[in-house]
C-alpha cells in the first residue's frame, strides 16, 4: 500500500503530537502540521495531501473554514473534524456544503478510531462529490494502459475533434479521460481546457453509462444545474459518447459541448457514436503499439529479442 | 458477550436477510407505503441493535410515532433521530437531534456520526440507519454535495458494518439523478402499488426473490 499523507490543523502542539503518533504507528502515514485555516491552506496549495484531519477551533477560523479549502483546491480529499466541540457548537452557517466526517476526540479509543477511518475513507473515496463507477478500481488500472508517455495521439485527436466541431456546428468537441480525480482532454477543438474535476466534469456522469449521455439543457438537469463550473466554461449543451476498451472498461468520453440549449437528431448521434468508435481504435492501436514495443524492448534487454517478428 | 446475529433480517417482508454493511435504496411513491416500508425495515431484531433515522420529509418526533406505530421499540439509549426539516428542534429526551434545513448536509453528516457513535457506545453494536427521504436533500442541496453526503453516509455504514435503508421517491428528482444517486448502494427495494395491493421488488442483492411479491403494512 503507498504512503498516505494526512494534514494535520490543530492549535495545540500536544494534541497534534498525539495524533500524528496514531496516524503513524502503522508505518504506512506520513503527517504534515499546520496550526491555523491560512498555514492549512497553504500545506493544500503545496499538494499531496490525501487526507485532512482537523480541530474545529483555530485562531483564524474553524475546521469547517479548512474544508471549504479542501473542496476548493482538492475536492474528492476527503476531511474529518477531529474535536470535542459538540454538534451543537458547530456552526454550519455558509459551510453547508462541504460536508465533513466528524469523529468526537473525547470519545474512548478516539485516536484509534482515527487512524481507521483515515485509512477507510481514502481507500473508498468517501467523500467524492459524484457517482463512482461500481468497477472503479478496475476502470482505473484499464486506462493506466492507454495513458502511458510515448503514447501521445495528440494529432490524430485534434483534427478528429476539429472535425467533429465542424460537422455538429458546435462550441466546443473534446476527448477526455476520466482518471482517479480529474477529466484530462487530449484534445480539445474550440477551447482551451487542459483539466476539470471529476465532480465538474459532466463525463464523469457518462462513464457510468452503457451508451451516450445527452443533456439539452444543464440548467434543466438536477445533475448539473448548480455547477457554475459549466456556466463558466460555456456548456449548456452537451452529447457524451463513453470510451469503452474491448475489454469493457470506460476510461474517457467523446464529447461536444454548445453554449446555448440544443438537441441532437438521431442521425447526429450517430455519427457522433462512430467519431468516438474512431477515437477509441486509436487509443487501443497506440496501446497494441506500445505493449510490442515494450515486449521488444524487454527482449532485447533480456537477449531473447531476434528481430524477427517486426510488421 | 451474545454471538451477533450474521445478517439483518426483516421479519413479516418478503425481503431476505442482508450482510452486515449493506446499504439499501427503497424506492416508491411517498403516499404509497415507502415509510412503511421504511421504518419496518428499520425494526430492531433485538436489544443489541441500534436504529437512527435521518428524518427530512417529516420531523423527528414524527418519525418517531411512525417507528413505533409500525412496531418499533423507542429504547432512546439506542435509538435516535437527527431531524433535518426546515425549523425542526432538539428534543434530549427522546434523542432527537436538529439540524435546521435539508440544505445544511454538513449539519446532518456531522449529527448523524456523532448520534452513531453514541448509540454505538451504549452497546448497539449493529446499527440500522435509515434516511426518510433523500428527496429533499436532492431538492435542497447542490448535486455534488449530495453525492458527497451519499457517499459518507453509506461508507459509514459500510465500514461499522450496519444497515442503511434509504428512501427516496422517484417522482421527487429526474430519471438520472435516481440513477446516479443508486450508484452508492448495493442493491434496490422497490415498492409499487397496482389495483390496491402493494408489492416489493429486490434488485441487486444476492439471494433474493425475483418477482414482485405482495406486502403488507399493518400498524402495531
Amino acid at each position: 500500500m503507498r504512503e498516505l499523507t494526512v494534514l494535520c490543523v490543530g492549535p495545540d502542539e500536544d494534541e497534534r503530537a498525539a495524533t500524528r503518533e496514531a496516524l503513524v504507528s502503522d508505518g504506512a502515514v506520513t503527517v504534515t502540521e499546520a496550526r491555523s485555516v491560512a498555514e492549512a491552506g497553504d500545506a493544500l496549495d503545496a499538494g499531496g495531501v490525501d487526507c485532512v484531519v482537523t480541530a474545529y477551533d483555530l485562531p483564524d477560523g474553524t475546521g469547517l473554514d479548512v474544508a471549504a479549502r479542501v473542496r476548493e483546491t482538492t475536492p474528492d480529499t476527503p476531511c474529518i473534524l477531529f474535536t470535542d466541540a459538540a454538534p451543537g457548537r458547530i456552526d454550519t452557517a455558509d459551510r453547508e456544503d462541504v460536508v465533513v466526517e466528524y469523529l468526537p476526540r473525547d470519545m474512548p479509543g478516539a485516536r484509534e478510531a482515527l487512524a481507521r477511518m483515515v485509512g477507510n475513507l481514502v481507500d473508498q473515496r468517501t467523500q467524492v462529490g459524484y457517482p463512482l463507477p461500481t468497477r472503479e478500481d478496475e476502470r482505473l488500472a484499464a486506462l493506466e494502459q492507454y495513458d502511458r508517455p510515448g503514447m501521445d495521439a495528440a494529432d490524430a485527436f485534434d483534427r478528429l475533434t476539429t472535425l467533429a466541431r465542424e460537422y455538429f456546428d458546435v462550441d466546443v468537441a473534446f476527448v477526455g479521460l476520466i482518471d482517479a480525480h480529474e477529466e484530462r482532454f487530449l484534445a480539445c477543438a474550440g477551447a482551451d481546457w487542459e483539466t476539470l474535476t471529476r465532480e465538474d466534469s459532466m463525463c464523469t456522469h457518462t462513464i457510468l453509462r452503457d451508451d451516450l449521455m445527452i443533456v439539452e439543457d444543464t440548467h434543466e438537469d438536477d445533475r448539473f444545474a448548480d455547477n457554475d463550473r459549466l456556466d463558466d466554461l460555456g456548456i449548456r449543451a452537451y452529447a457524451g459518447v463513453p470510451l469503452e476498451t474491448p475489454r469493457g472498461a470506460t476510461i474517457g468520453a467523446f464529447c461536444l459541448t454548445h453554449d446555448e440549449p440544443r438537441s441532437f437528431s438521431e442521425a447526429e448521434l450517430a455519427d457522433l457514436r462512430r467519431f468516438a468508435a474512431e477515437a477509441m481504435d486509436q487509443l487501443e492501436l497506440r496501446r497494441q503499439l506500445n505493449e510490442c514495443e515494450a515486449e521488444r524492448d524487454a527482449g532485447e534487454a533480456t537477449g531473447t529479442g531476434d528481430g524477427g517478428d517486426g510488421p | 458477550m451474545s454471538v451477533q446475529e450474521p445478517t439483518y433480517t426483516f421479519d413479516g417482508l418478503p425481503i431476505e436477510g442482508v450482510d452486515p454493511g449493506t446499504n439499501i435504496l427503497v424506492t416508491g411513491p411517498a403516499l404509497g407505503g415507502v415509510r412503511e416500508l421504511t421504518m419496518r425495515m428499520l425494526l430492531r431484531r433485538h436489544s443489541r441493535e441500534g436504529a437512527l433515522v435521518l428524518a427530512a420529509d417529516v420531523d423527528g418526533r414524527q418519525a418517531l410515532t411512525d417507528y413505533e406505530s409500525m412496531g418499533g421499540d423507542l429504547d432512546f439509549a439506542r435509538v435516535g433521530v437527527v431531524d433535518c426539516t426546515e425549523n425542526g428542534s432538539d428534543d434530549t429526551e427522546c434523542n432527537v437531534h436538529a439540524v435546521g434545513s435539508p440544505a445544511d448536509l454538513t449539519g446532518a453528516g456531522i449529527e448523524f456520526s456523532s448520534l452513531y457513535e453514541r448509540i454505538h457506545a451504549n452497546g448497539a453494536g449493529r446499527v440500522r440507519t435509515g434516511v426518510y427521504t433523500l428527496s429533499p436533500f436532492v431538492v435542497y442541496a447542490p448535486a455534488k454535495s449530495v453525492f458527497r453526503f451519499v457517499h459518507t453516509l453509506t461508507g459509514r455504514i459500510r465500514t461499522a458494518d450496519g444497515l442503511g435503508v434509504c428512501a427516496i421517491d422517484p417522482s421527487a428528482v429526474d430519471d438520472q439523478t435516481l440513477s446516479s444517486v443508486a450508484q452508492a448502494f448495493d442493491g434496490k427495494v422497490e415498492l409499487r402499488e397496482a389495483d390496491g395491493q402493494r408489492a416489493v421488488r429486490v434488485r441487486g442483492l444476492p439471494d433474493q426473490p425475483d418477482d414482485w411479491q405482495p406486502v403488507e403494512f399493518d400498524t402495531a
